[in-house]
């Protein structure tokens, strides 16, 4: 039914333009020729979901058909992931994708792995941030690491769920530096950073957007960031890298399409993908909702999931949470 | 004092503000539709109007927020009494007594029951916040995994409160319960429990489940009427609680309103708990525990003043620690921060003078809570006139969408369709459906933090007797949990059976 329904779309769609608009390269293809509906798979509110909802916003500008967000959720992002990967690959349906596209495979939780889909730009990037109480005895890193050194197994650290991206950043740290951290998970960062307020636990490894408010009100302190570079909000904070060790884990969120999505449209999207992002209005909003704008181009961005793939797949195979 | 100043600065602020004004009312209004409709819920609301108050001032935004959340919770209620279609899962609680209510032609008096008892919840709420919140707010901080598995704990034992006839039959639903509970991902591992390979199973679908057990069940039900008569209903009744009625109920609204505060106040529990522990507090304190569950208005009342008083307890948290307890919560954060202000313990002295204009305006949407609530009970109530044969394909087709609609997924659909064949079949053999709902709440919690609790101790079970807190609630569930069966011992003469003998004990007086 759908597909009589979409040639006949597609029958008129072509009769109209070629009796109104003069033929053109960009036009040949006609897309998009309706909304474009993008998949989220997270709940509405979250840090995912409010991405998507910027950037359809900003989208109207450049995508005259507009951009319809549905949440998928599920799973821990795998339902709404799934759906993208099984959507039709016309560019109707596309996703906001997360780093968890490149962590679910390996677990063996789904169907997909990261080959799956294409990377047609990155939105929004948050490093992992080590997060300890602001009367707690370590000022540094470095002071921070030579305790967990010291006492294996011994620091306690929350982290938003088993297998999600702040948990394979401390293990990513436990491995790269031989600790041993008790890992500590949480239905999601916020009860984590509340357990950490309460005491309950030494430290979190979440973004830096989710301890902000505390840090701000001076009951926690931020150790290090795992970012490439430092933070705008938080200039004063080292990253790992300059305390050497050679660390960058985070989350990102960016758009995605199935892999056999024709080059066109992907080449159409990646466009618009990008002057949205450019939009200083899309810009503020991220900022206003403490994430960190961070466009970065498909290809690129491609190589980064790769790259990020490859890693996850040997760390979690390390600490046992491959299958 | 101090507050109170502050606080009338507020009132008069916002006096000068019709957009707020406006924009609190509309926001009110339209959480109530949303709540009422099953399948969408306060966080979607919020969500979806959230960018819209990016361009507006803070106050009219955050204020339109406000009353989608409270009209959210409320709104719950009127389908839940109704039809027995809980809006929310909250609202499952409020369904028990309130439907039987409904079915004894006094859908008025629940509904307005129900009204009184979000108003005053949620405004007994809001002061709370105003004027206890630095005291209180360390509170959540308390909690730590072990006192949420005492909890959960606790709330597992008011399975015994709301069995109705038969204690066992609640007991075996409430295990059905936890077993279903137990699909999905391992919440401490994150291995996938009972899926058959179905990415869909991976969180129970809470919802659906509910949506079936209750709604769907009740119209599988009225297929077995054999003749479908054109006949209304029942009647609606009168829709304001009599002075003496409401003079009774002021006990079960204070201790509700203060436990709902309590449990808001705690990251990680919200109204359905609130509900469940109100409704079960005000059993306990009651004179006539056997109405519960026949159509008592205690249990209404405790029900929604406990559920509705949970937004200023998780607004409290949210607000001084910068912490959100809940979905919604979070969603509104979001929507502090946008507008500049940064939660957290400095909000309401560096930002005293929009705080408490907005805390004032939290009362006025309250006040319009109350007045559109009673000012469409009666319009709302006509439901009720519809003839059974339309009004039940209804809400059946109301089950269908409401089910998809939360995550938009077929899947959903089935699950509560199976949920209503089995939900049917409970309510033809006697056993009660809130049990399960309580169990699929209760359950991951309970198994989640308890599972937390020994990692954080390094597998020591000493945290089961060394904290206070949380021996408190093991031994409140305990007394919960045997208490029936001890008034049982006492009352259980020969041939009656326990639940007969309060019914000819009331027939005698």
């Amino acid at each position: 039914m759908e597909l009589t329904h979409r040639s006949k779309l597609k029958l008129l769609a072509g009769l109209g333009a070629a009796a109104i608009l003069p033929a053109g390269p960009a036009l040949a293809q006609g897309y998009p020729r309706r909304p474009v509906e993008l998949i989220v798979p997270f709940a509405p509110g979250g840090g995912t979901d409010l991405v998507a909802r910027a950037f359809a916003d900003a989208a109207k500008a450049h995508l005259e058909r507009g951009i319809g967000v549905v949440n998928r959720t599920g799973g821990g992002g795998a339902v709404g992931l799934s759906e993208i990967m099984a959507a039709r690959p016309d560019g109707y349906k596309i996703g906001l994708g997360t780093v968890e596209l490149a962590m679910l495979p390996h677990m063996g939780l789904v169907r997909f792995s990261a080959d799956d889909f294409l990377p047609v730009a990155r939105l929004n990037a948050e490093p992992s941030a080590v997060t300890v109480k602001a009367d707690a005895p370590w000022k540094t890193l470095g002071e921070y690491l030579e305790h967990a050194k010291a006492n294996p197994g011994k620091i306690r650290v929350g982290n938003s769920g088993t297998g999600a991206i702040w948990h394979l950043a401390t293990e990513a740290l436990a491995d790269k530096l031989g600790l041993r951290f008790n890992n500590i998970p949480y239905e999601g960062a916020a009860p984590a950073v509340t357990a950490l307020l309460g005491g309950h636990i030494e430290a979190v490894a979440v973004s830096p957007a989710e301890v902000s408010a505390q840090v701000q009100a001076g009951q926690m302190r931020i150790l290090g960031v795992m970012a490439e570079q430092r933070l705008e909000a938080f200039p004063d904070v080292p990253t790992f890298r300059e305390s050497g060790t050679d660390l960058a884990i985070g989350t990102w969120r960016g758009i995605f399409v199935p892999k056999r999505t024709p080059a066109e449209v992907v080449e159409t999207l990646r466009q618009v993908a990008r002057r949205t992002a450019e939009e200083q209005a899309f810009r503020d909003t991220l900022k206003k909702l403490n994430l960190t704008w961070a466009y970065l181009d498909g290809p690129q961005f491609a190589e980064q999931v790769k790259a990020e793939d490859a890693t996850f797949k040997a760390l979690m195979t390390r600490i046992g949470l491959a299958r | 004092m101090d507050n109170l100043h502050l606080l009338w600065g507020g009132v008069q602020t916002l006096a000068t503000h019709p957009t707020a004004i406006l924009l609190s009312i509309f926001g009110v209004a339209a959480g109530i539709v949303i709540g009422a409709l099953p399948g969408l819920t306060a966080t979607m609301g919020v969500a979806i109007l959230l960018p819209f108050t990016f361009s507006m001032d803070p106050v009219s935004g955050l204020l339109m927020i406000s009353g989608v959340f409270f009209g959210g919770i409320y709104g719950g209620s009127i389908p839940a009494i109704l039809l027995r279609i809980p809006g929310t899962p909250a609202a499952a609680a409020t369904a028990i007594d309130g439907y039987a209510l409904a079915q004894k032609g006094q859908a008025g008096l629940a509904l307005g029951v129900a009204t009184i008892s979000s108003f005053i919840g949620g405004t007994l709420s809001v002061l709370i916040l105003i004027f206890l919140a630095p005291i209180l707010a360390g509170f959540a901080l308390k909690f730590s995994a072990s006192e949420t598995f005492a909890l959960a704990v606790f709330g597992l034992s008011i399975i015994a409160s709301i069995s109705g006839d038969s204690l066992v039959k609640g007991l075996i639903a409430g295990f059905a319960g936890l077993l279903v509970a137990s699909i999905g991902l391992d919440p401490m591992g994150g291995f996938p429990r009972f899926t058959a390979g179905y990415t869909e199973l991976f969180t129970v679908p809470f919802i659906p489940v509910m949506i079936g057990l209750f709604a769907a069940a009740e119209v599988f039900k009225s297929m077995e009427e054999g003749e479908l008569r054109a006949r209304a209903m029942a009647q609606i009744g009168r829709l304001l609680p009599s002075w003496p009625q409401l003079r009774g109920l002021t006990g079960t609204l204070l201790r509700s309103s203060g436990l709902g505060a309590f449990i808001g106040a705690i990251p990680g529990a919200g109204a359905d708990i609130a509900a469940y522990v109100s409704y079960n507090e005000a059993r306990r304190f009651s004179r006539t525990p056997e109405n519960f569950g026949k159509g008592e208005i205690a249990a209404i009342s405790a029900c929604e003043a406990g559920g509705n008083a949970c937004t200023g307890g998780a607004l409290m948290t949210m607000m001084t620690l910068g912490i959100p307890g809940d979905a919604v919560t979070a969603v509104m954060m979001g929507a502090l921060v946008v507008q500049g202000l940064q939660p957290g313990p400095l909000l309401f002295t560096d930002h005293a003078e929009l705080v408490f204009t907005l805390l004032a305006g939290m009362l006025f949407c309250y006040l319009v809570l109350l007045a559109l609530g009673l000012g469409s009970l009666r319009f709302i109530g006509r439901v009720l006139m519809m003839p059974r044969s339309v009004l039940m394909p209804l809400v059946l087709l109301l089950c269908v969408v409401g089910a998809y609609a939360i995550n938009n997924s077929v899947f959903d659909i089935g699950i509560m369709l199976a949920a209503g064949v089995v939900g049917y079949f409970m309510q033809r053999w006697g056993f009660p459906a809130s049990p399960v709902v309580l169990a699929l709440i209760m359950g991951p919690m309970a198994e989640a933090s308890f599972r937390r609790a020994l990692s954080l101790s390094n597998g020591s079970y000493d945290f089961l007797w060394t904290r206070p807190i949380t021996v408190a609630l093991l031994a409140l569930a305990a007394v919960t949990l045997l208490l029936p069966l001890l008034r049982r011992r006492k009352g259980g003469g020969p041939g009656g059976t326990p639940e007969a003998l309060p019914a000819t004990a009331a027939g005698k007086e």
